[in-house]
């Protein structure tokens, strides 16, 4: 058997009173693409929170590869080749789309030479130029990356994690926000991805999940309510209830919690 | 004529001007101008001290006289006190001001914005009341007066900057060194990662920067910059004294660096050598000079943000944006933190 890409021994997060994530014991295969999904406030975005470093644990251990990464920074976590995007895109707005691609391929190789020019970094410059038009986006390159439009913002976060060779990328909500035609192109996109890298994406378009992933992780109330391939999750009468069958102002008093 | 031409006239021009300044300046109007343009030389070196936080890292110290104070009395103490020669006290106080931002920044770029600037000026007025009480060591109010040790000596020919066309041509050519480090900092890798920390602190750790590293690092390179301002001052004034060390000298340079440009290489300049010229023209017929000060800097921080040389470049642009009518579509701002 291979080693897990991901795996966690009873993590736990609490915020004062409230518990995000409830001892959640997981281990994530690699080669696959797995998507988490789950009601508002079930700790999806926690959980990639506690894996990239951003908030420290309450409790339980985070491996990647094996390797205890719990309690690490994030700078560091992301050096090991952890990366994500954010639910809320997040990118350089007054850099260029070239710069932005730059800068995240330079802060993955360590050393930042304090006087030679950046763009003298013609080994950069190449891996630029293949990422952009890996993500389609050569013809914005000069374009400051504030005044793109949304789905492509969303796309240049994905190309940013990309250009520094990750090995696990944490996708949160690629698709919200895209119009149809940019959630189709962003899912063939991440569909592709998915042979050469491991990928866990959180998101709510169930068309893409039940689209793309192989394996489908059900959390609720922070703890895993459910997990199999599309199939066997669209069957479940569990999942059923936790979407439909609870009252929709309980799910905003837990996310307003979470997000305090 | 496109923007990169139009600068780079403009720096030839500028150029060629301070180094005939000896020349024509006492022709054009009085000696007394030639030291006047140096003190602009030396404080422009003080403003890019702030710039760099401010302009490329996103952090606003109120506590950049705490260097500047360092790098005086550096010199200040290592002539009149331990003897040191003209280039070993000038290390002297440089050295000193940059272990001073290194201990001091170690502490404090753990906190951003208004907490940072905070506990600068907490930092600045500690060690002011310390340089006031000190009176045996710093001299207190009255500072140290020495006398300047020679530059260079060669046999019996002697440099020394008691030669005021020779003073001048040392504050320019440090000044010109320290402007090309900025300038190669500001393009090479590690600049870009300071404008990534400026704009995005998660974004950039989430890439793989050490960001508490890295702010540490723009804050030794500002004490750096700072001290040697405050060592040329040192120099030029023939003594050292604590009240520059008080707070509102840095607020001084915080005001000069964001009306000037923060953010861009020469808007310190700008914005120093404006003020410090209507100090000199207004304030011998006026005492209160500070209002002209205070009313240009709210007008710029409301009507340009980006300052003097920001606005510039926006105009030159525009211009550039016509020629080749090309139409950008402004879109709102995207929000960069979750």
């Amino acid at each position: 058997m291979t080693e897990a890409i991901l795996r966690t021994e009873n993590l736990t997060k609490k915020f004062g009173g409230l518990t995000a994530v409830d001892n959640m014991t997981l281990s994530l295969a690699s080669g696959r693409l797995h998507a988490i999904i789950g009601p508002n406030g079930a700790g999806k975005t926690t959980f990639f929170n506690l894996v990239s470093g951003i908030l420290p644990v309450t409790g339980g251990k985070v491996f990647f590869r094996g390797r205890d990464i719990t309690g690490l920074k994030p700078h560091v976590i992301s050096r090991l080749g952890i990366k994500r995007t954010l639910q809320i895109k997040s990118i350089f707005p007054q850099m260029t789309v070239a710069e932005n691609l730059w800068i995240a391929r330079q802060a993955s190789q360590g050393f930042l030479h304090p006087f030679r020019a950046a763009t003298r970094d013609a080994a950069t410059r190449e891996r630029v130029e293949w990422t952009l038009e890996q993500i389609g986006m050569t013809a914005l390159a000069h374009r400051a990356a504030g005044t793109l439009s949304y789905g492509d913002v969303a796309l240049l976060e994905i190309g940013m994690a990309l250009i520094s060779d990750p090995k696990l990328l944490l996708l949160d909500e690629p698709t919200c926000g895209m119009s149809p035609a940019e959630t189709e192109r962003a899912a063939t996109k991440i569909s592709e991805l998915a042979h050469s890298l491991d990928i866990v994406i959180i998101e709510h378009d169930m068309e893409v999940v039940f689209g793309i992933a192989n394996d489908i992780i059900v959390m609720a109330q922070g703890a895993i309510l459910a997990r199999g391939s599309p199939e066997e999750i669209s069957n479940d009468d569990q999942v059923r209830e936790a979407y439909l069958g609870r009252p929709e102002d309980e799910d905003y008093v837990e996310e307003a919690a979470a997000h305090a | 004529m496109t923007r990169p031409a139009i600068e780079k006239c403009l720096l030839i021009g500028l150029g060629t001007f301070l180094i005939a300044t000896p020349w024509i300046v006492p022709v054009m109007a009085n000696k007394f101008w030639v030291s006047v343009i140096a003190e602009i030389l030396i404080w422009s070196i003080f403003a890019a001290s702030v710039n760099l936080l401010f302009g490329y890292v996103g952090l606003l110290s109120f506590g950049q006289a705490l260097f500047f104070g360092f790098g005086m009395y550096g010199v200040g103490i290592g002539i009149d006190q331990l003897h040191l020669s003209f280039w070993s006290a000038f290390a002297f106080g440089v050295g000193a001001a940059t272990v001073m931002a290194l201990i001091t920044g170690i502490l404090a770029v753990r906190l951003t914005w208004h907490y940072f600037a905070i506990i600068t000026i907490v930092f600045s007025l500690i060690f002011y009341f310390l340089a006031v009480r000190m009176k045996s060591l710093t001299g207190g109010d009255d500072g140290i007066n020495f006398s300047l040790p020679p530059v260079f000596s060669f046999g019996t020919t002697r440099y020394s900057l008691t030669d005021q066309t020779f003073q001048y041509f040392f504050i320019l050519t440090i000044f010109a060194l320290c402007f090309y480090l900025m300038h190669l900092v500001t393009r090479s890798s590690l600049g870009r990662a300071f404008l990534a920390i400026r704009e995005n602190d998660l974004r950039a750790a989430l890439i793989g920067l050490n960001v508490y590293a890295l702010r540490l690092t723009a804050f030794v390179m500002a004490g750096f910059l700072a001290g040697i301002s405050g060592a040329l001052f040192a120099f030029f004034g023939r003594y050292a004294s604590a009240s520059y060390m008080f707070y509102h000298v840095s607020g001084d340079g915080v005001v000069w660096a964001i009306v000037g440009g923060a953010g861009t290489l020469f808007g310190p300049v700008v914005g120093t050598t404006l003020f410090i010229f209507i100090r000199e023209v207004v304030s011998t017929h006026w005492e209160h000079h500070s209002l002209i000060v205070g009313v240009m800097a709210i007008l710029v921080v409301m009507l340009a943000p980006s300052g003097l040389v920001g606005l510039w470049k926006k105009g030159l642009s525009r211009i550039g944006r016509r020629d080749a009518s090309i139409e950008l579509n402004p879109k709102a701002k995207l929000r960069s933190q979750p």
